[in-house]
């Protein structure tokens, strides 16, 4: 067998049954495929990115902190818009994704991002850029952009698990989390030990929160029905359990709470603030591939 | 203008992949990329299980969740109710794809371009042909578009789709069984729509809320 009639049956057929077999299409909840395998992984960093890029400027937004909101413009828009672009299929064309405000997620999330690309630059040099106005004008685009990845997902009917009504709440929560994460460890790394220890009262009331967004979407999509309810019980028995039992229960959910009561009430430590940095991004990317990677169609029949 | 649609008595198909091979072949399609599908599952458990053939394709939607989730305007509905791709605009975004409940669209990159009906000998004459008549465009989705061509060039000429075969989607014309009836769904009087009534057509997941011009009568 050559080579290219290996990687042909691999990609037509793979071994693994998700292939295209037309005579058992949709009888049985399918996964989507397109939004996290192969080229699809850099929709689910640039969600990633974009969403904490977005965290992290909100929340120096209460701190009047400009390096956090100079990283988290950088984060939203290189870092996120760059791999978003290399997502597409003909990026020469996104231009035209500001073109159906009216009915597209997608295109109402680039407008928002380009207002929010336009504003913020404005606040970051100017010097009175802080005053309350515009503080709530970027604070409400911050949590619109934070919570685009997710609405976009939201949207689709056909898959109950991102129809979920914790999917909003859950997103906008782990990007704020994970910006307050970034934010503290900014503080820690330039000196400013007192500002990183009255971050860490958020931190914890931030991380409870979220532990709690994470259980009440288990819970909620597990009941929502059937074809939910089978992508939950793939985090727990399925082929995603590693990574949900050790990235999202373990890295995203257990350690930081572990660290978190260590610092306790404010007595922080560099070290630990950047493991549970680490353990928060790697716990928050797992969260997000599972939830896309086990996004069931209900079957046609 | 007429709104075209699509009856498909489950009863009377045979499972004999006849329109998804005519639409291969209409459409000049890689392998793994079906326009038309079958979806063959069984309902309930021996001695009672019935066998279920469904023939998929595009529903071309009323409310089609793909026009709504384009961000720049290439999916569309054309007033005859086609669903169709500009492909010109499409951006390769993918959001029509996962949005589709019936996930009939595919995305046509690279990979899919290449390959080849007998792998590692090359394009034959007829899939290089192919490519000329039918020149999907890199990066963009692809899908069933109910043989616009052949309607179009049908009515052109004075044919009827629907009844004349020339001006009818290659799936409606091949069915050994005549399973597959085309017509206007807007014209109360046409063989579709009396079928509808008469059987009590049903559309699939209704609860989408998508309106489907495709019906299945079982």
């Amino acid at each position: 067998m050559t080579k290219e009639m290996h990687h042909h049956e691999k990609t037509m057929f793979p071994p693994d049954g998700t292939g295209l077999k037309p005579y058992e299409w949709m009888i049985k909840a399918t996964p989507q495929q397109q939004w996290i395998d192969s080229k699809g992984v850099y929709l689910w960093l640039a969600f990633f990115f974009s969403e904490i890029g977005a965290g992290l400027y909100f929340i120096s937004l209460f701190y009047s902190y400009r390096p956090g909101l100079v990283l988290g413009w950088l984060i939203t828009l290189v870092l996120g818009g760059v791999i978003h672009v290399l997502y597409l299929g003909n990026p020469f064309n996104a231009w035209r994704m500001i073109m159906k405000p009216q009915t597209s997620e997608l295109s109402r999330g680039i407008w928002v991002i380009f207002v929010f690309a336009a504003l913020g630059f404005l606040q970051i040099i100017t010097s009175g850029g802080f005053n309350v106005v515009f503080n709530v004008i970027m604070g409400i685009l911050c949590l619109l952009i934070i919570s685009h990845g997710f609405a976009t997902m939201n949207v689709i009917r056909a898959i109950p698990a991102w129809s979920s009504t914790m999917v909003l709440p859950l997103s906008v929560i782990s990007g704020v989390w994970v910006g307050s994460q970034l934010l503290q460890f900014m503080f820690a790394v330039s000196g400013a030990a007192a500002l990183a220890a009255s971050l860490e009262v958020w931190a914890e009331v931030l991380l409870l929160i979220y532990i709690g967004c994470v259980l009440l979407y288990l819970w909620g999509t597990y009941h929502a029905n059937e074809v939910a309810r089978e992508s939950i019980e793939n985090f727990f028995k399925g082929d995603m359990q590693k990574i949900f039992l050790g990235g999202v229960v373990g890295l995203g959910c257990v350690l930081p709470l572990l660290l978190s009561f260590i610092m306790w009430g404010g007595d922080t430590n560099g070290f630990l603030i950047f493991i549970r940095l680490v353990s928060v991004f790697a716990g928050d990317l797992a969260l997000r591939y599972v939830i896309m990677k086990r996004a069931y169609y209900t079957p046609l029949i | 203008m007429p709104r075209w649609g699509m009856v498909i008595d489950v009863k009377r198909c045979i499972g004999c992949w006849g329109c998804t091979i005519a639409c291969k072949e209409e459409h000049f399609l890689s392998p793994g990329v079906f326009f038309n599908r079958l979806l063959i599952g069984e309902k309930g458990k021996f001695p009672s299980s019935r066998k279920l053939i469904y023939p998929i394709l595009c529903n071309h939607c009323g409310e089609a969740a793909c026009v709504e989730a384009c961000p720049t305007g290439a999916t569309f509905v054309r007033e005859d109710g086609i669903v169709a791709i500009d492909p010109d605009k499409c951006v390769g975004c993918r959001a029509c794809l996962i949005s589709c409940p019936y996930q009939q669209r595919t995305y046509y990159d690279k990979s899919v371009k290449e390959r080849e009906y007998f792998p590692g000998q090359g394009k034959t004459e007829l899939e290089l042909i192919g490519e000329k008549l039918y020149p999907f465009k890199e990066g963009t989705v692809i899908k069933c578009n109910f043989c616009s061509e052949r309607i179009e060039d049908g009515l052109k000429k004075g044919l009827t789709p629907g009844v004349d075969e020339d001006a009818t989607p290659a799936c409606v014309t091949i069915c050994p069984v005549e399973a597959r009836v085309f017509g206007d769904l807007d014209d109360s009087n046409s063989r579709i729509n009396r079928m509808i009534m008469e059987f009590k057509g049903k559309q699939l997941r209704p609860e989408f809320g998508t309106e489907p011009a495709v019906y299945y009568i079982d």
